[in-house]
């Protein structure tokens, strides 16, 4: 039997967002998955969303290129993004959401039950990219319930998801709309706590006052409190967000190197 | 600038097939289209005299209509289908009429003076509307009926009980203020010829509706003592008394004229008072609220039974009714064959009214040729006769109730006008608009829908009622109404509206945006590049309109045309991302294991 090829690729917005929780994610996998791969790059959804389809082919390509030059046949992802646009464009490579392979995989022992008395109740932003991916929005309640976090739902989860307003590339074509999208997600949710598991759609609803945390700050980072603060907007600082994804690039390296 | 077929396929699969703006329920079953779904809202938001201006704008008798409307608007109702109790729709319109009908806010403007003049036969409800237009439309209209009071059937058929004569006055004083002429009290064919009457105007519309009563070949029928439906309510509305009915009164029939005849025989002095139908009790075809109303007064039920004989007595006087039992009403086809048994019963009456049907009387010396039930041969669709200057209206052109003569004198009155301006009668009308129709919408229910009971009138007790002519039903209460007016579940599509809110900067709904890029083969560029493509849109849409994937590839579009570049000036950015994303600095890939 030839087991599957496994690669991780944090993609763009969330080594943009947190090297630490890339390094700490590639680590536990390589845990899991001794010769684990690894590509650092952007899935080119940005430019396919512009409509640019010749330029999109030929950046996807470029993916394509290095998956295959690292031998991966299945790359795990943590972004919705990453996994809708493999999967609809690679013919060969198979994406897999990190939010159902843990679930499958298990929690470090360290992390499970962090959570269990906390005060906060966290209400789900889940992608509208994936809306009917019912296993993967599932699988963030799994690690929700493995940490010890207590959930609350709302009319919009799962597939009545929407969008937090980043969708489309419509920040800057349209920003005054982009941002009662924004606002609307957030009037979504009653509790200020949200997480979601997309580092864009942190950035939106962080911008209209919710208390975003993306999943991985969770599964890593400390146990959050009622009155603790969110993580800072950082993609909103281009100067940081790049610092960031270049450092995420040496992680990526290092972890698999190592 | 050219786009993608599929651009262009998908843009009129919406236009064409969005229900967006698709007529709820019971405004597309109102043959008169009345804006219900507007004015119930805006009752329940406490603002009558919105809901009052909304219902003039279709309607000159709002109180009338919302007495004795068959009001098809409930059948249709989505609570109708839904839990079997109908918005009261009816009734809240005699709510706000009520309440907040103004004579000084009525719209009496006419039409410039065309010089033409058109004769209408009959007063009823589809002259009065067809006269109504005419005047609109800037023609002479002066209606002919042989009765000095003006209502046709709602004032010589329809009970006292149920109509206040006093408010068919008020509501018909409108058509003075527009310059209708009435001569009241001329009876075409006979005071006036049709011929005549013909020369002396540029058209005419003949609405004379169906008062010609029968009685059906029952051996014994020429006893003193029967009569028929229209004679006796026709009596009885104009002097509230009857000198044929007796005091033990049968009344045969199983419709509404059936019940008004029977309840209207108790407030004339009668003392016992029988329906005798062929029907049996649950195929009875009268409204479930009349039937329920007449048995609260006590008339007897005698149900699947026929009138086999009058039997008189020496006088000559009705004595005995003979019945037979039936057996079946319909074959198997739906059609009416009664199936009688040997069953026999015979009850006691001194009068016998039979129900069962009324007749149109010609009125044009035989000119206009007649079909079944006497109704005028025209075109459906235009009420055009075989006489280009002659339109029928109302019962005598096929219609049933109040609201389908009021629609049918308005297809008439337009087609007349058309005539007199030498205009096709056909061309570019929408003939679906000018009638009932049922509507393409098709949408869950809104979430949390509960079936909530129908708030019902405030009836008079039976006992005090039946003994008078007074409204039976006293309407709604100013917390009845708004109670009522929230049950409406204000039945519209549009759900992809609510989850997206970029649509609404462009429009009402997806058949205003992709309606003028059809029209226009264009579409600026901010809308596309507007959308999220969050698919919010199509997961809710019941047609999965592919809404955000058609802005999608207009995108793509734009692209090809622009040198592969975004137009949207903010998106130079993006694309500097994007590189960035792809340079050397920030990307790599290694190779896991040994
Ligand atoms: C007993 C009864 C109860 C009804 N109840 C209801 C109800 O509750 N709700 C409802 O919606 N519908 C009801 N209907 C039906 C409704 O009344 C008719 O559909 C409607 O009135 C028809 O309108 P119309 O204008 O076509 O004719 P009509 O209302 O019948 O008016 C015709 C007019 O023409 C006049 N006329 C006739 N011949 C001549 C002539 N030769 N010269 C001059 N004038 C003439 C008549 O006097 C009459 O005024 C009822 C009908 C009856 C018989
Ligand atoms: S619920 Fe309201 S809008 Fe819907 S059909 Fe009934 S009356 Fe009309
Ligand atoms: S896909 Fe586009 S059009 Fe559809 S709901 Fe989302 S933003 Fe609106
Ligand atoms: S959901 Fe929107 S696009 Fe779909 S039918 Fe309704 S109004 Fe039209």
């Amino acid at each position: 039997m030839t087991a599957s090829k496994k690669g991780f690729m944090p993609g763009c917005s969330l080594p943009s967002y947190t090297p630490e929780g890339v390094q700490k994610t590639m680590e536990y996998l390589k845990e899991i998955y001794p010769d684990l791969g690894g590509v650092q790059k952007c899935c080119g959804k940005g430019t396919k969303a512009l409509g640019q389809e010749e330029k999109f082919k030929e950046r996807f390509d470029g993916l394509q290129q290095d998956m295959d030059d690292i031998g991966i046949d299945t790359m795990i992802v943590a972004c919705q993004n990453c996994y809708k646009t493999i999967n609809e464009t690679s013919e060969t490579t198979k994406a897999e959401s990190l939010w159902t392979l843990l679930p499958k995989i298990g929690l470090p022992e360290e992390v499970r039950g962090k959570a269990k008395d906390s005060d906060v109740i966290f209400a789900v932003h889940d992608s509208c990219s994936t809306r009917y991916e019912r296993e993967m929005q599932d699988g963030i309640r799994w690690i929700l319930r493995e940490l010890g976090y207590r959930v609350e739902e709302s009319e919009n989860s799962f597939e009545n998801a929407r969008c937090c307003g980043f969708g489309g590339m419509i920040v800057p074509a349209n920003p005054d709309l982009a941002n009662r999208v924004m606002q609307r997600r957030a009037d979504d949710f009653e509790s200020d706590y949200v997480v979601v598991y997309c580092a864009a759609c942190r950035a939106s609803l962080s911008k209209v006052g919710k208390k975003a945390f993306h999943i991985l700050d969770l599964l890593w980072g400390p146990v959050v409190h009622r009155d603790d603060d969110a993580p800072e907007d950082v993609l909103s600082k281009p100067a940081q967000a790049w610092i960031n994804r270049y450092k995420s690039k040496r992680v990526v390296k290092k972890v698999v190197k190592a | 600038m050219e786009f993608r077929q599929s651009v262009y396929d998908n843009a009129k699969q919406i236009t064409d097939g969005c229900m967006g703006y698709e007529e709820a329920f019971c405004t597309a079953a109102c043959p008169m289209h009345t804006d219900v779904k507007k004015y119930i809202r805006q009752i329940g938001e406490g603002n009558v005299e919105g809901a009052m201006e909304t219902i003039r704008e279709k309607l000159f008798l709002p109180n009338t209509l919302g007495r004795i409307c068959a009001h098809p608007c409930e059948a249709a109702c989505r609570r109708e289908s839904e839990f079997g109790q109908p918005l009261s729709v009816a009734a809240l319109k005699r709510y706000a009429a009520e309440k907040a009908d103004e004579k000084t806010s009525w719209d009496t403007t006419t039409g410039e003076d065309t010089g033409k003049s058109v004769a209408v036969i009959g007063a009823g409800p589809a002259g009065a509307q067809a006269a109504i237009d005419l005047r609109k439309a800037g023609h002479r209209a002066v209606i002919y009926d042989k009765l000095n009071v003006v209502g046709g059937m709602m004032r010589v058929g329809i009970p006292e009980y149920r109509l206040p004569r006093e408010v068919i006055d008020f509501e018909y004083s409108y058509l003075e203020d527009l310059g209708v002429e009435f001569k009241m009290g001329v009876e075409i064919g006979k005071d006036i010829t049709f011929t005549d009457l013909r020369a002396q105007h540029d058209a005419v519309i003949v609405a004379n509706g169906a008062h010609k009563g029968g009685v059906p070949p029952v051996k014994g029928k020429e006893a003193q003592g029967v009569t028929n439906a229209c004679d006796f309510l026709k009596e009885v509305s104009l002097t509230r008394q009857s000198e044929t009915a007796g005091k033990r009164i049968a009344v045969v029939g199983g419709g509404d004229v059936a019940m008004d005849c029977a309840r209207s025989a108790w407030r004339i002095g009668a003392e016992e008072v029988s329906l005798l139908t062929l029907e049996s009790f649950d195929e009875l075809p009268a409204s479930k609220e009349e039937i329920h109303e007449s048995m609260e007064e006590d008339v007897r039920f005698l149900n699947s039974w026929g009138t086999d004989e009058i039997i008189a007595d020496e006088t000559g006087r009705v004595q005995t009714i003979r019945l037979k039992k039936v057996l079946s009403v319909f074959d198997e086809n739906g059609k009416f064959a009664p199936q009688f048994g040997e069953e026999t019963m015979e009850i006691e009456a001194d009068t016998v009214i039979f129900a069962t049907g009324q007749q149109v009387e010609d009125v044009t010396g035989g000119l206009i040729e007649q079909k079944g039930g006497g109704r005028y041969v025209t075109n459906p669709e235009t009420l055009a006769t075989s006489e280009d200057d002659v339109f029928v209206a109302g019962d005598a052109s096929g219609g049933y109730i109040v609201v389908e003569a009021m629609a049918l004198g308005k297809k008439a009155a337009k087609s007349a006008d058309r005539f007199l301006n030498q205009q096709e009668l056909e061309e570019g009308r929408n003939f679906k608009y000018e009638y009932s129709f049922v509507t393409n919408l098709d949408v869950p229910l809104p979430k949390g829908t509960e079936n909530l009971p129908r708030q019902s009138g405030n009836h008079r007790a039976a006992e005090e009622r039946k003994h008078d002519f007074r409204p039976y039903d006293l309407g709604y209460t100013d917390e009845q109404a708004k109670q009522e007016a929230s049950r409406c579940l204000q039945c519209e599509c549009k759900l992809c509206m609510e989850e997206c809110l970029m649509m609404n900067d462009y429009g009402e709904c997806p058949q205003d945006i992709f309606g003028q890029f059809l029209q226009d083969g264009e579409i600026e560029p901010i809308v596309p590049y507007s959308c999220n493509v969050c698919g919010g849109c199509t997961h809710v849409c019941p047609n999965d309109y592919p809404i955000g994937e058609t802005f999608m590839a207009m995108r793509k579009d734009f692209i090809l045309h622009n040198d592969g570049k975004s137009p949207m000036e903010g998106h130079k950015a993006i694309e500097m991302h994007q590189k960035l994303g792809f340079s050397k600095v920030f990307t790599t890939k290694v190779k896991g294991g040994k």
